[in-house]
């Protein structure tokens, strides 16, 4: 070799770093490893160098634009100082210290370019999905190419958007794609090969159980899995929502419950076996899928002792739910206006009010079609004990169509608006399911950024106006606030360099990231020598 | 990727039914090597009197319909003669050269690649010292694993060959640091300014370091790909090596397209 570097012929990674079951389990801190920092979707941070008192002092430290981003979803993970940030077919790491590209993996030859929300690490190899169902497993340090595997076809109507989650060498993907007619599931590939090793449909083939529930669509019905779940490594369980029935708009074609529709199901994580389900709307006609997270806590919830699981969903009203077993703890409303139904019984079923079905001429209905939450991230804070949901107070029309269902043609039997509206941030107590405080938003509703918490008794998010915003976690007293200059369309995650603490979020275009302030130190010119 | 973004347009303004079209592409091929190769080679690489074909559609695509005008007239004041080809005959041409533009994976290329593989991770040859296939290899230099699948051969053909010449090696420079505290590290910097440096050693680690730590940074003035390929390699050697290089996708032709 003509240079002077004596490159090495064996290659091996000898005592690096690598993530694995502990590391994920034991949640955030310097790092933030899963999409919402901990198995259990608290969003939570236990850094504690930036306070309620001194958030005051919180600065841009970097901005990164990602080539070509437009509405950026993607919720980024950092290991040892390096981002890993998903946009379309695309994932960059960048030196999270400077804000700086190390390398970016692209596929453009994808046959779909959709959103997608974010990454996940196992071992030395961080892992997204294309659109098209590929899972990709690159090397961590250089981005190189370890494999690219397909796991579904895109030919059936299926797409992929999500975070994959990755537990105990299983990386679990679900399924997009449910407004157009496809048959949604839920998978564990293997992080060494791709493999599949189960597939979990969320929609019951003819002849199975829960297939009385639908009517000739069954094959269509829809079901996606658009949001990464959470999981307990105790029960060795997951927890993962589905999305809306097919047709959206008409249930006159599909007569029943739908299952497992706008569901939470339990899946066993070595079979994917269903363990029990829970679903939220029987028979819904109004999109809303239940894809918001299932935050697993373990509480008190009306006086005993439980393992729950708690849902902020679409339809307007918050859960409680026993986690080993699926049972119906409590409901409680998580807006002021929902026109629906007029609560949830004692065995968790809505009562139903009359002539809330979209019609030909549109009904008007609360909530909206983007639903009182959606997919924007909550979090859990374990020191002040409470629940910080995005919740949206806004009406819609819904209009049915009776033209003849046709799945894969970006049918959905309808339409819905969703007109004016107000974003408000609310801390819910998860042993009451009653508000603590709230913090109302500047807006029309347009915002998709979701909560994080930190120990040191701060909550990052944003407006509805393009403002990202730390609020002070005990009390929703606004501390700072700072204008990205565009809408935000993902969630906030915290880590730390160095021993320094950032606060990180994608906005529509760019990732930013945010620290305390600090005197700016001058910098000389390296000596560089060249070397012919 | 800049190069992939524009040639993914190009690909896509693609209306004429000749276009991709097996038939078509086979017959222009023919007509390409009776009369083309002389000025533009034999991939569309160039040659002493004629331009290189895939730079120039890579960075400046033609429309078909501009590159049909200019085979059917020629360019005025150079030596691009008009031709008397048939429309259907000039199309398939369009279609040949289309075919040469797009990813060397697409496209039949002449060689033995179970021979090139040999070569590839053979001693002589020496490549997977740094570059990686499916994570096999070294981490320094450019991941191969889709090399066939996103690159036209002639541009293979000329990282192998001339690798200084278009600074393919940016994002790759050969960097030695020294830093203050007595640490020496060596690899590439996949990306540098004046307040940080982003290095891969030759374990293929990522260092993130500061400047404000470094004592010396030593850079190589050229890339640290080997630039006597052709010398090293023999004729056929190169041919069943572009051949196998060829063969690398990340999307399998037996996985595309759905059902």
């Amino acid at each position: 070799m003509r240079h002077l570097l004596a490159f090495g012929l064996a290659f091996a990674l000898g005592a690096v770093a690598q993530v694995r079951h502990d590391e994920l389990a034991k949640g955030a801190g310097d790092d933030w490893l899963t999409y919402a920092g901990t198995y259990a979707g608290w969003r939570y941070s236990p850094l504690t160098q930036v306070t309620a008192d001194n958030a005051k002092n919180l600065v841009p430290k970097w901005v990164y634009h990602v080539p070509g981003a437009r509405g950026l979803q993607s919720s980024p993970i950092v290991y040892q100082g390096v981002m890993y940030v998903t946009s379309t077919n695309a994932l960059t790491a960048i030196d999270a210290r400077t804000g700086r590209r190390v390398w970016q993996y692209s596929d453009p030859r994808a046959q779909k370019a959709g959103v997608n929300r974010g990454a996940a690490i196992w071992g030395d190899r961080v892992y997204f999905t294309t659109s098209d169902n590929y899972l990709v497993a690159l090397d961590r340090h250089s981005g190189v190419l370890i494999f690219n595997k397909k796991f579904a076809d895109i030919a059936m109507g299926t797409t992929s958007t999500s975070a994959p989650l990755i537990a105990r060498g299983k990386v679990i993907v679900g399924s997009s794609g449910g407004d157009s007619g496809m048959r949604g599931f839920i998978m564990a590939l293997s992080a060494d090969t791709g493999e599949t090793l189960w597939k979990t449909y969320t929609i019951p083939a003819k002849g199975e159980k829960g297939a009385e529930t639908w009517g000739n669509l069954i094959d269509y019905g829809g079901g996606a899995a658009w949001l990464s779940g959470t999981y307990d490594p105790q029960l060795n369980t997951l927890y993962w929502t589905t999305g809306n029935p097919w047709p959206d708009y008409n249930g006159d074609v599909r007569p029943g419950d739908n299952l497992y529709t706008c569901s939470l199901l339990a899946l066993d994580l070595e079979t994917g076996k269903m363990k029990w389900y829970f679903q939220f709307t029987p028979h819904d006609t109004h999109d809303w899928d239940a894809q918001s997270w299932p935050v697993l806590l373990d509480t008190e919830i009306n006086g005993k002792p439980r393992k729950a699981v708690l849902h902020a969903n679409r339809n307007g009203f918050f859960y409680a739910l026993d986690r080993v077993t699926g049972e119906f703890l409590r409901a409680t409303q998580l807006i002021d206006k929902v026109t629906w139904a007029k609560g949830i019984d004692a065995k968790g079923k809505p009562i139903q009010l009359p002539n809330i079905e979209p019609t030909p001429q549109g009904n008007w209905i609360c909530p909206s079609v983007k639903g009182a939450t959606n997919w924007m991230g909550q979090s859990y804070n374990p020191l002040t004990g409470l629940l910080y949901v995005l919740t949206l107070e806004q009406c819609g029309m819904y209009f049915r169509s009776s033209q003849e269902p046709q799945p894969m043609k970006n049918f959905s039997g309808g339409g819905a608006t969703e007109e004016g509206g107000q974003v408000v941030l609310r801390a819910l107590d998860p042993k009451t399911g009653k508000r603590a405080w709230e913090y109302p938003m500047t807006g029309t509703g347009r915002m998709w950024t979701g909560t994080v918490s930190t120990a040191g008794g701060v909550i990052f998010s944003g407006d509805d106006d393009g403002h990202f915003l730390a609020l002070n976690a005990k009390n929703g007293k606004n501390l700072w606030h700072f204008n990205l200059g565009e809408m935000l369309t993902a969630s906030p995650v915290i880590y730390s360099v160095d021993g320094k603490q950032y606060v990180a979020v994608a906005s529509a275009t760019a990732v930013f990231s945010f620290g305390l302030f600090e005197p700016a130190v001058g910098v000389d010119p390296p000596v560089i020598r060249l070397r012919k | 990727m800049p190069l992939l973004a524009q040639h993914g347009r190009y690909l896509n303004d693609s209306q004429h039914p000749s276009i991709g079209k097996p038939e078509a592409i086979a017959a222009g091929a023919k007509f390409f090597g009776g009369s083309c190769t002389g000025c533009h080679g034999p991939d569309g690489g160039g040659g002493a009197r004629g331009p290189n074909l895939v730079h120039r559609s890579l960075w400046h695509p033609l429309s078909d319909e501009a590159i049909f005008q200019v085979i059917r007239k020629g360019v005025p004041g150079t030596d691009m003669p008009p031709t008397q080809l048939t429309d259907e005959q000039t199309w398939s041409l369009v279609a040949y050269i289309h075919a040469l533009t797009g990813p060397a994976s697409t496209n039949v290329i002449p060689g033995d690649a179970a021979a090139g593989r040999a070569t590839y991770w053979g001693a002589k040859a020496g490549c997977s010292g740094c570059h990686a296939v499916l994570g096999q290899g070294g981490r320094l230099a450019p991941d191969l694993s889709n090399v066939g699948g996103s690159r036209p051969i002639a541009m293979i053909r000329e990282s192998i060959l001339e690798p200084a010449k278009d600074l393919f090696f940016l994002g790759n420079e050969a960097a030695t640091v020294v830093l203050k505290n007595g640490q020496t590290l060596s690899g590439v910097a996949r990306n540098r300014s004046n307040y940080s440096l982003q290095l891969v050693d030759t374990k293929g680690i990522l260092h993130l370091i500061s400047m404000t730590d470094v004592k010396e940074l030593t850079l190589s003035a050229s890339t640290p790909m080997p630039t006597d390929y052709g010398k090293r390699l023999s004729r056929v050697e190169l041919r069943d090596l572009l051949a196998y290089l060829a063969t690398l996708d990340s999307r399998p032709a037996a996985e595309k397209g759905g059902k």
